[in-house]
C-alpha cells in the first residue's frame, strides 16, 4: 500500500512538471499554430543559466536568472527565425523549429561537456515521512510550484487583457487582427512565457532523485509531447490533465514493472505513448482539444 | 524515335569510355604489403617511417565523458611514445574518429580507417563492436574495444581489456559475502541495463548467487532512466541485503541518494562504468561515499602506484583542468598493450596484419607495472580474473582508492565465461 | 583495357541531344562508374546516402506532397530492415539464443520486406486517416518509441540489444558479398561495390515511381489535400482514403530504404531507428526542397554527407578541431551547421536546394534570352 501511495505522490508530481512544459506548447500553440520542437533546449537553456550562476549568486537569483534567459531565448526564436518564415504549411514551422532545437541543443551540450550540474536547489536528497510513506522533498515542491504557476497562468489567461488577447487570436487570428489585437506582441509573448515555464520545469527534472543537468536532460522534454497532445494541443486544461496522465502513468506502469513483465521490460517508456495512442483514436483531438471546424 | 535510339546509345558509350579507363584505377588489384629497407614485413598502415593506430570514440554522445578521458590519454601516450623515438624506429600517428554513439557513423569510420591503420587501440560502443565484428575479422584489424561483455570474447582480433562484467559481478558478491557478512538466504539486489552490459553482469551474478545461495532481486532498467525511486522501492520492500550496479553513473547516484534517504543502507557495489567523480560534486555525493563501492580490473587513477602516479601528474601537465578519472589510466594502458604487439611484432619482423596479431596472441604474462597484469593468450578468457575492489572517497584523486587490493575469488576462477563467438 | 571502342564519335558528328538530356546520361554514367574508383568510405557514404535518398522520397509523398507531418519514419525502415533479416535468415537456435526466421529466396524477402512495411503502415492508418498534421505527427512518434521497445524486447524476431547479421541479398547470377569473387575490368568488385549499383537501380525506381505519382492525377490530388483539405473534398477527392494510402507509400518506400540499409550495415541493432534518425528525414526533405522527388534526394545527400565530409576533412577546416583536442569537434560543427541549414533554407531559399537550383537556371534562360555573350554559353553547360 505504501508503495502505491508512493508512487501516487510522484506520479502527480512528474505529472504537474509535464503538465508545465506541455502548458508552453500549448501556448505556443493557439497563438502561433506552430508546435515547438525547440521546446527541449529552452529547457535546457534555463537549466545551464541556473546551474552555472548559482554558485555566485545564490539558488533563488540564479533560478531568475535562468527563466528570464529561457524567455529570452524562447522570444528571440520567435523574433528572428519564426516571424520572418512566410511559410503557409504549418509541418514546415516545426520542422524550422527543429532545426533550431539542433543549433541550440548541440551547443549547449557542448557547454556542459562532461559536467553532471547541480543547480543548487535548498531541498538536496532530503525526504518528508508520513507514516511509511516517505516522498523527496523535491517532489513535493514540484507540485507546489507547479499547481501555483498553473493557476496563475490560467487566472492571467481568463482575466487579463494579455489573456484575452491570446484567446482571441487563437480563435480567429484575422478578426482579432481587425479588432486591434497585436498578433506579433500575442506571439512574442506565447513563446517568452513557454520558455519561462520550461526553465522552471528545467529545475524540477534535474533535481534529486536525477543527479544533476546534464546532456541527457533534454529527452525528458520528450515526455510532454504525448501530454500534450492527449490532453488537445489547444487546451490549457488538456495540457494539464495530459500532464498529469503521461506522469501517473509512468510512475505506476515502472512501479509495477515486475507484474507486467510479459510486456517487456522497460515498458514505462512506452506506457504514455500508448495511452496517447489509445485517447487519440476516440477522440483525434484529444481529451479536451476542439475538433477542428472547418470553414470554407 | 531517333532521340530515342541516341538516348539509348549515349549511355552505353559513356559507361564503356569510362569502364576502359578504370584500367589505371587505384582499385584495380594488385600486391600490397611489402618489405621495407629494415627487412619488416609493411601491412596496411604500416609504412618505412610511419605506422597509423586507429581510435573510434564517442565525444558527443552519451559517452563522451568516457571518450574523452580515453582518446587524450591514448593521444598522450602515444605522443611519449613518439618522444622515444617510436615504435619499430616509425613514428605513430593517431588518427581519431568521433561516431557520437551513432552505429552508422561507426560503420563509416570504421571504413574508412580499415585499409590505413594498422589497428584500432579504441573502440567505443559495444553494438558498434558487435555490429562490426564479422568485418573486424575478415579485415583481421587488431581491436581493442572499449566494453566489457561476454559477447565481444571469442574473437582472435578482438582484445577485452581487464576483466568481462560476469568476472566483475562474482568478485563482488563474493567480497559482499567474505566481508560484509551475507549469507546464504539473503537477498541481493541487482539494478542492471538492458543489453549486453547488464545482461554480462547478470550472467555472473546469477552464478554466484547460486553458489553462495543468495537470491537475486533483478531491476533491469533502460540508459535513459534517470530517476531509480521505483527501484530503490522495490529493493527495499524487498528487504536487500546488498545491492549491486551495473549501469551509468547517473543511475548510481540516483539510486545511492534515494536508498540512503530513505534509510537504506546496505553496501552498494557498482561495476566499474558505474561512477564517475563529477557526481561527488553534485548532491548525491553524501549517499555516495557512504558504503559505495565499486569492482575494476584496474587501478584507479589515485592509486598508490608508481607508474599510476607519474601518469596522473603527466595527465594533469597536459590537459590541466580536465578531470582525471579511471578511464584515463584505462585508455593509456590499453595503449600501451596495443604497442606491445606491436613491438612484439617488429622484433620477428613482421607488422603485417597477420603478424601484428601474433605477436600479441602470444603474449602469455604481459605486466605493464599499472597494476593489472594480463593474459593475452587465448580469446576466449578475458585477459584477468582479478578485481580491485575500490571505494569512494572525496579526498583522493577521481574520488576512489582502493578497498581491497586485486583478487580472484574461487568462484571466478573455476567459471566458465560464455563467450560471443 | 576494353576491346569494344568507346563511342564518342556519335555525340560529335550528330545533332547534340537537349543539354538535360546530355547531364542526365553523363551524371548516370559517373554514378556507374564510382563503384571502380572509389574506396570503402566512400562507396558506403554514397550507400547510406542512397538508402536516405529512397525513404526521403518518401517522406516527401506524406510530408512534402500531402503536408502529413510524420515523426515515425525510422519506426518503418526498422520494420523493413528487420523484416527482410526475418524473412531472409533461416531459423537458429542454441541454447539460451534462439532467432526465428523463414528462410526465404533473399529477392524474395526483399519485397516481403517492403510489404510488410506498407503493412505496418496500413495497420496505421486508423490513426493516420483521422489525424492531421501536428496531431499525426507526435502520434506517430509513438510508433519510434513503441518499435524501439519491441526492437529491443522481442529478442526471439529482432535479436533484441544485439541485433542479428542480414544475410546478403542473392540475385541469379550475383550475391551481394565479398565473396565469391568478382572482378570486372581488372577491379575486384566486393560486397559494396556490388551493392552500389543495386542501390542505383533502386533508387532510380523508387525516383520514376514518385514521379510518376506526382506528376499524375493522384499528385495532383496529394498536392490538394495538402494545400486545402475541404476544397479537395468538394472536388470529389477521397480524402481519407488518399491520407491512408499515401501513408502506407511512405511507409512502404521507408521499408526499401531500410532492407537496403540492412544490407549494407551487415547487422541490424535496434539503436540506430530511434528519434534522430526520423528528425534526420524531416530535415533531408526541408533542406532539398518539399514536394519533389529530386528535392528529397538533394537533401538526403546534403544531409548525409555533411558528417562524414566534416569528420573526415577536420584537419583542413578552419574553426573545426581536430576530435579529441577540445574547440567544436567536427561531428558537433556538423549538426550545427545542419540545423542552421535547415532554418537558413526555410528563411532564404523556400524550396530548399532543388529551388536555389530551379531559380539559378531561370536566371540563365533569361540572360540567354538576352543577346548572348559569345562563349559563355558554352561554359555553363552543366557537365
Amino acid at each position: 500500500m505504501s508503495t502505491f501511495a508512493e508512487l501516487l505522490v510522484n506520479g502527480i508530481s512528474m505529472g504537474s512538471v509535464y503538465a508545465l512544459i506541455a502548458l508552453g506548447f500549448v501556448i505556443i500553440f493557439r497563438a502561433t499554430e506552430v508546435v515547438n520542437f525547440a521546446h527541449a533546449s529552452l529547457l535546457l537553456v534555463g537549466g545551464y543559466i541556473t546551474a552555472v550562476l548559482h554558485d555566485d549568486v545564490g539558488f533563488l537569483l540564479a533560478l531568475a536568472a535562468g527563466i528570464a534567459g529561457a524567455a529570452l531565448v524562447g522570444a528571440a526564436v520567435e523574433l528572428l527565425v519564426l516571424r520572418r518564415a512566410r511559410v503557409e504549411n504549418h509541418a514546415v514551422l516545426a520542422i524550422v523549429t527543429i532545426g533550431v532545437d539542433i543549433v541550440l541543443t548541440t551547443e549547449l551540450t557542448r557547454q556542459i561537456g562532461t559536467e553532471v550540474l547541480s543547480l543548487g536547489d535548498p531541498w538536496q536528497s532530503k525526504v518528508v515521512n508520513i507514516g511509511s510513506v516517505s516522498i523527496a522533498q523535491t517532489r513535493i515542491a514540484a507540485l507546489l510550484t507547479a499547481a501555483a504557476l498553473i493557476t496563475v497562468f490560467l487566472l492571467a489567461f481568463r482575466h487579463t487583457s494579455w489573456g484575452l488577447a491570446m484567446r482571441t487570436a487563437a480563435e480567429d487570428a484575422e478578426t482579432a487582427a481587425l479588432m486591434g489585437v497585436r498578433l506579433t506582441r500575442v506571439s512574442l509573448g506565447a513563446w517568452a512565457v513557454a520558455g519561462a515555464l520550461a526553465a522552471v520545469a528545467a529545475l524540477f527534472l534535474t533535481v534529486f532523485p536525477t543527479p544533476g543537468l546534464d546532456r541527457a536532460t533534454s529527452f525528458a522534454a520528450m515526455k510532454a509531447f504525448p501530454a500534450a497532445i492527449l490532453g488537445g494541443l489547444d487546451s490549457t486544461t488538456g495540457a494539464l490533465a495530459g500532464g498529469l496522465i503521461i506522469g501517473l502513468t509512468e510512475s505506476l506502469v515502472t512501479g509495477y514493472q515486475g507484474d507486467l513483465a510479459f510486456l517487456g521490460r522497460g515498458v514505462g517508456e512506452v506506457a504514455p505513448y500508448l495511452v496517447m495512442l489509445a485517447v487519440l483514436l476516440v477522440r483525434p483531438a484529444g481529451l479536451f482539444g476542439t475538433r477542428e471546424l472547418t470553414r470554407v | 524515335m531517333r532521340r530515342l535510339v541516341r538516348t539509348a546509345v549515349l549511355p552505353v558509350g559513356l559507361a564503356a569510355a569510362l569502364l576502359a579507363a578504370s584500367g589505371c584505377s587505384d582499385k584495380a588489384t594488385g600486391g600490397s604489403g611489402g618489405t621495407a629497407a629494415d627487412g619488416v614485413k609493411l601491412g596496411p598502415g604500416v609504412t618505412d617511417k610511419g605506422v597509423k593506430v586507429g581510435i573510434v570514440s564517442d565525444l558527443t554522445g552519451v559517452y563522451a565523458p568516457l571518450g574523452k578521458s580515453l582518446t587524450q590519454a591514448q593521444q598522450l601516450y602515444f605522443e611519449e611514445v613518439n618522444k622515444a623515438g617510436g615504435v619499430c624506429g616509425r613514428q605513430v600517428e593517431v588518427v581519431v574518429r568521433d561516431h557520437g554513439y551513432d552505429v552508422q557513423r561507426a560503420m563509416a569510420a570504421y571504413s574508412e580507417l580499415r585499409s590505413g591503420v594498422v589497428g584500432i587501440t579504441q573502440f567505443i560502443g559495444s553494438p558498434m563492436v558487435t555490429a562490426l565484428k564479422q568485418r573486424i575479422s575478415s579485415d583481421k584489424l587488431f581491436t581493442i574495444p572499449m566494453a566489457w561483455s561476454t559477447s565481444l570474447l571469442g574473437n582472435q582480433y578482438v582484445q577485452v581489456t581487464g576483466t568481462t562484467y560476469d568476472v566483475d559481478a562474482i568478485n563482488a558478491l563474493d567480497f559482499l559475502s567474505t566481508d560484509k557478512g551475507l549469507k546464504k538466504g539473503d537477498k541481493v539486489g541487482h539494478v542492471y541495463f538492458e543489453g549486453d552490459y547488464g545482461e554480462s553482469a547478470l550472467a555472473g551474478a546469477k552464478h554466484a548467487a547460486g553458489k553462495l545461495g543468495l537470491t537475486l532481486v533483478e531491476q533491469k532498467i533502460k540508459a535513459t532512466d534517470n530517476d531509480m525511486t521505483a527501484q530503490a522501492a522495490a529493493l527495499r520492500n524487498a528487504g536487500v541485503k546488498a545491492i549491486l550496479m551495473s549501469a551509468g553513473p547517473r543511475q548510481s547516484a540516483s539510486l545511492a541518494g534515494v536508498a540512503r534517504s530513505r534509510g537504506l543502507t546496505v553496501p552498494i557495489v557498482a561495476s566499474n562504468s558505474g561512477f564517475a567523480p563529477q557526481l561527488l560534486q553534485t548532491p548525491a555525493a553524501p549517499a555516495l561515499l557512504k558504503e559505495f563501492y565499486l569492482t575494476s580490473a584496474g587501478a584507479p587513477i589515485g592509486a598508490d602506484i608508481p607508474a599510476v602516479q607519474k601518469l596522473a601528474a603527466a595527465y594533469a601537465a597536459k590537459y590541466p583542468g580536465q578531470p582525471r578519472d579511471n578511464a584515463v589510466v584505462n585508455g593509456y594502458t590499453s595503449a600501451g598493450l596495443f604497442t606491445a604487439a606491436l613491438k612484439k611484432a617488429c622484433a620477428g619482423k613482421d607488422l603485417s596484419r597477420d603478424g601484428v596479431i601474433k605477436a600479441h596472441r602470444s603474449t602469455g604474462a604481459y605486466d605493464d607495472g599499472f597494476g593489472t597484469p594480463m593474459d593475452f593468450s587465448s580469446a576466449d578468457r578475458p585477459g584477468t580474473r582479478k578485481t580491485y575492489i575500490l571505494r569512494t572517497d572525496a579526498k583522493a584523486l577521481g574520488g576512489l582508492v582502493i578497498h581491497k587490493p586485486a583478487a580472484e575469488s574461487a568462484m571466478a576462477k573455476e567459471y566458465q565465461v560464455p563467450t560471443g563467438g | 583495357m576494353s576491346d569494344r571502342p568507346p563511342r564518342p564519335a556519335v555525340l560529335a558528328s550528330d545533332r547534340l541531344p537537349r543539354p538535360a538530356v546530355l547531364a542526365a546520361v553523363a551524371v548516370a554514367a559517373v554514378l556507374l562508374a564510382f563503384p571502380f574508383y572509389l574506396d570503402s568510405f566512400w562507396l558506403q557514404t554514397g550507400l547510406f546516402a542512397m538508402s536516405a535518398a529512397i525513404g526521403a522520397i518518401g517522406l516527401n509523398l506524406l510530408t512534402g506532397a500531402t503536408g502529413q507531418l510524420s515523426l515515425g519514419h525510422a519506426f518503418f525502415l526498422a520494420v523493413g530492415a528487420y523484416g527482410y533479416v526475418y524473412l531472409a535468415s533461416d531459423g537458429e537456435s542454441r541454447p539460451g539464443h534462439e532467432l526465428a526466421g523463414l528462410g526465404l529466396p533473399t529477392p524474395v524477402a526483399f519485397l516481403g520486406a517492403v510489404l510488410l512495411a506498407g503493412a505496418a503502415g496500413g495497420l496505421f492508418s486508423p490513426i493516420a486517416g483521422r489525424l492531421r498534421g501536428t496531431y499525426l505527427g507526435i502520434a506517430s512518434l509513438a510508433l519510434i518509441f513503441i518499435g524501439q521497445h519491441v526492437l529491443f524486447n522481442a529478442e526471439p524476431l529482432t535479436g533484441g540489444f544485439n541485433g542479428r547479421d542480414v544475410p546478403p541479398l542473392a540475385l541469379p547470377g550475383v550475391t551481394f558479398a565479398d565473396s565469391p569473387e568478382l572482378v570486372v575490368f581488372n577491379v575486384p568488385l566486393g560486397a559494396l561495390e556490388r551493392l552500389w549499383f543495386l542501390g542505383l537501380a533502386l533508387l532510380a525506381l523508387a525516383a520514376w515511381l514518385a514521379r510518376g505519382i506526382l506528376r499524375g492525377r493522384p499528385g495532383r490530388a496529394l498536392n490538394t489535400i495538402r494545400d486545402h483539405e475541404v476544397a479537395a473534398a468538394v472536388l470529389g477527392v477521397p480524402v481519407a482514403r488518399y491520407r491512408a494510402g499515401v501513408f502506407v507509400l511512405s511507409s512502404m518506400y521507408a521499408g526499401a530504404a531500410g532492407a537496403l540499409l540492412a544490407l549494407v550495415f551487415r547487422r541490424t541493432v535496434p539503436e540506430y531507428f530511434g528519434m534522430f534518425l526520423s528528425l534526420d528525414y524531416l530535415a533531408m526533405i526541408v533542406i532539398g526542397g518539399l514536394g519533389t522527388a529530386a528535392g528529397a534526394v538533394a537533401g538526403a545527400v546534403f544531409v548525409t554527407l555533411l558528417p562524414q565530409l566534416l569528420t573526415r576533412y577536420s584537419d583542413g577546416l578552419p574553426l573545426v578541431a581536430a576530435p579529441g583536442s577540445g574547440g567544436v569537434s567536427p561531428a558537433e560543427a556538423a549538426r550545427v551547421l545542419y540545423g542552421a541549414a535547415v532554418v537558413a533554407v526555410v528563411l532564404f531559399l523556400p524550396g530548399g536546394l532543388l529551388g536555389m537550383w530551379a531559380r539559378l537556371r531561370a536566371v540563365r534562360a533569361r540572360r540567354r534570352a538576352a543577346p548572348p555573350h559569345p562563349g559563355l554559353d558554352q561554359k555553363e553547360q552543366p557537365a
